[in-house]
């Protein structure tokens, strides 16, 4: 079993904690709203290929945050920094929800520092037709009730959700939810000029969905598609908005797939 | 002492099961607005204007108001019209706005104007209060909820130059940024209004008012965790070199006088079908405090301040299934009664809580407007005159009396 250990960084005045474990190639692995949940089934089979890098974004968790951040454009110019202070060139970038979000808006401002790119059920574009669940609006439980297509099939559930929290885990929630309505209150979840931007990201790309994600429309992968223009989609059925928790095993081995030299058409 | 009248003027035609309906089972924010009938909405606001006017005429010093969104409890939702209209269908009371919710504007130089007009219209009678607004007002505005102090403190901050600083001149905030400020109309009052602070108890925003020497109005709050909330506010007071009096301070209760005991008793029940009432179905806490509308440090204290005084379930927000509508008016929380009740009660309440400005919240809920009359009428003889000799006994200067 590959081993995993935390770190800590500095960037830009702010100490920044990341998972670090597996061997291979470096892939960085952006995590979603909920912030980091830690070092997952996910992480763990895909450190048996790569070089995984799980950072926790500036104001989630344990990571600072610098007072003069407060954007997601920012997050995203802060998040490229990270990279460098971590000495990560051509790396491959993955990213779920917001932080699929923040890799497509990463790989916009810096296309050649990253070598593959994987959005798993990623906000960052406006829905055509349907509209990005306001997770806010649902409140915490209305919104884990949106996220799974069955939680029964959610190995972690219980450890993450189902158990009482401590104070310091309490804590840990309340900023992370905070930092979340700072980044993305408004516009909710999308930039309106991601689309068109897109366009300058010639790597490299794999779009995964769950089939029933109720948080972002299933229409956002296809749109993600049409604006990028070397990707390819793959729709995971019977999974929700969150397959690295619901479906890991799928998930990574679509990312292996992907990542294996030559499995691109 | 101060005596102003209040009501929220309600909407009050749905039910509790339409309330559970909603998304979320909400009374605010999210009750859809389907259960509004404009026509008897039409009859509400005059009949509420009305009631006001007649409020100025039994002898109240000012005629409150408070403005919210997307919520039947309130119909205020743009209270400075009917700030306009009392400014120019009264004459003496003032016009006391608790208040405009300051984070939901985005040109608060517009307010500014708004503000001054009224204040020219009724000849210098404007109460400006602000407000940094429940979290409904954030959610229905779509105002960043973790900006809503830094919003506040700006506004104000801007909106004060606005009213003190001969323009032109620039602005350039963090969340406000003006290239030319100069609006023409100035209000009557100088330097400005004054300004006056309604809450809960936030204690940033107690120090906040201290420091500006602003009276802070308790809305309804249980009066040892007032007292509790003063000695933050006092302590603020005195770092920066002063002793604050009975006129920094205001306290809203809902007073209902009826001719006798019994019918006071069972029309005051209505108080609780509307903002308390309906709160029988809890409002989800995110709707109310979204995530990073309270400091952290902010919301512990608030919570520990009232877990102190076993407030859980509240008398009065806990509603009549929980705590009972006995218990709610033995608490004094509700105050309803026979004239010489009602007084008798409010010196209780006074002595311990020893406000310069008392806050009159009249009628709510399904309190009509005949029973409203009656009660305004009691109070002209019966009420207002005694209450005004206790505040005089009792050493509670309005802010009008003593400068805060």
């Amino acid at each position: 079993m590959p081993e995993h250990a935390e770190h800590a960084i500095e960037v830009g005045g702010a100490r920044i904690h990341y998972l670090k474990g597996g061997q291979g190639k470096p892939l960085v692995a952006l995590h979603g709203a909920e912030g980091s949940l830690g070092w997952r089934q996910y992480h763990e089979q895909l450190a048996e290929s790569f070089t995984v890098y799980a950072p926790t974004c500036p104001g989630f968790g344990q990571s600072e945050r610098p007072p003069w951040l407060e954007s997601f454009t920012d997050l995203a110019r802060f998040s490229l920094w990270l990279l460098d202070a971590l000495e990560l060139p051509q790396v491959t970038l993955a990213g779920h929800f917001i932080g699929g979000w923040l890799a497509a808006e990463m790989a916009v401002m810096s296309p050649r520092t990253f070598d593959r790119l994987i959005l798993i059920d990623a906000a960052g574009i406006q829905p055509r037709d349907g509209e990005i669940a306001d997770i806010f609006l649902h409140g915490q439980e209305g919104a884990r009730q949106l996220t799974y297509f069955d939680t029964q099939q959610v190995a972690e559930y219980a450890e993450l959700f189902q158990r009482k929290p401590s104070k310091e885990e309490r804590d840990i929630h309340t900023r992370n939810q905070e930092t979340l309505v700072r980044y993305c209150w408004k516009p909710y979840m999308f930039s309106p000029s991601l689309p068109g931007l897109l366009g300058r990201v010639q790597l490299p790309t794999l779009i995964i969905w769950g089939q029933d994600d109720r948080i972002v429309p299933l229409e956002c992968s296809a749109l993600y598609q049409r604006a990028l223009p070397n990707a390819r989609v793959a729709i995971i059925p019977h999974c929700g908005h969150c397959p690295p928790l619901e479906k890991p095993t799928e998930c990574v081995r679509l990312i292996q797939n992907f990542l294996t030299p030559g499995a691109l058409e | 002492m101060f005596l102003m009248r209040f009501t929220e003027r309600a909407y009050v035609d749905y039910s509790e099961e339409d309330v559970r309906q909603s998304f979320r089972s909400a009374v605010r924010l999210t009750f859809p607005n389907a259960h509004f009938n404009p026509s008897l909405g039409a009859d509400l606001y005059n009949t509420y204007l009305d009631e006001y006017e007649y409020a100025e005429a039994v002898g109240f010093d000012g005629l409150m108001l408070n403005e919210h969104h997307n919520t039947p409890t309130c119909m205020g939702a743009a209270m400075n019209l009917e700030a306009a209209i009392l400014a120019r269908t009264t004459k003496r009371a003032k016009i006391v706005l608790l208040g405009n919710p300051l984070p939901i504007f985005d040109n608060p130089l517009r307010l500014a104007e708004e503000l001054a007009e009224i204040d020219m219209i009724s000849r210098g009678r404007l109460v400006s209060g602000f407000v940094r607004g429940t979290g409904i007002e954030s959610w229905a505005t779509n105002t960043n909820p973790v900006y809503n102090r830094e919003r506040f403190e700006e506004a104000h901050d801007l909106i004060i130059k606005t009213w003190t600083t001969p323009g032109p001149w620039r602005w350039e905030g963090k969340h406000y940024q003006f290239r030319v400020v100069n609006p023409f109309e100035r209000p009557l009052q100088q330097p400005h209004p004054p300004i006056w602070i309604p809450g809960i108890g936030s204690p940033e925003t107690l120090v906040w008012c201290a420091q500006h020497h602003y009276p802070y109005i308790y809305l309804e709050t249980d009066p040892q965790v007032t007292l509790d909330l003063t000695a933050i506010y006092t302590e603020a007071a005195r770092q920066v070199g002063y002793e604050p009096g009975p006129q920094n301070f205001g306290y809203l209760v809902r007073v209902h006088v009826q001719d006798t005991d019994e019918k006071a008793y069972e029309v005051g029940k209505g108080f609780l079908i509307g903002n308390a009432g309906v709160g029988r179905v809890p409002l989800p806490g995110d709707f109310m405090a979204p995530p990073g509308y309270n400091s952290r440090e902010g919301a512990r204290r608030i919570v520990d301040q009232y877990r102190r005084y076993a407030l859980r379930p509240d008398p009065l927000y806990g509603g009549v299934d929980s705590a009972g509508w006995e218990k709610v008016v033995d608490s004094n929380r509700v105050i309803v009664g026979n004239p010489d009740t009602v007084v008798r009660k409010l010196r209780e309440v006074l002595s311990v809580v020893r406000p310069g400005i008392l806050g009159v919240w009249t009628n709510d809920g399904t309190i009509g407007h005949e029973d409203t009359m009656r009660c305004l009428s009691l109070m002209e003889h019966d009420v207002l005159p005694a209450v005004r000799e206790m505040g005089t006994e009792l050493g509670l200067p309005g802010p009008f009396e003593h400068a805060p």
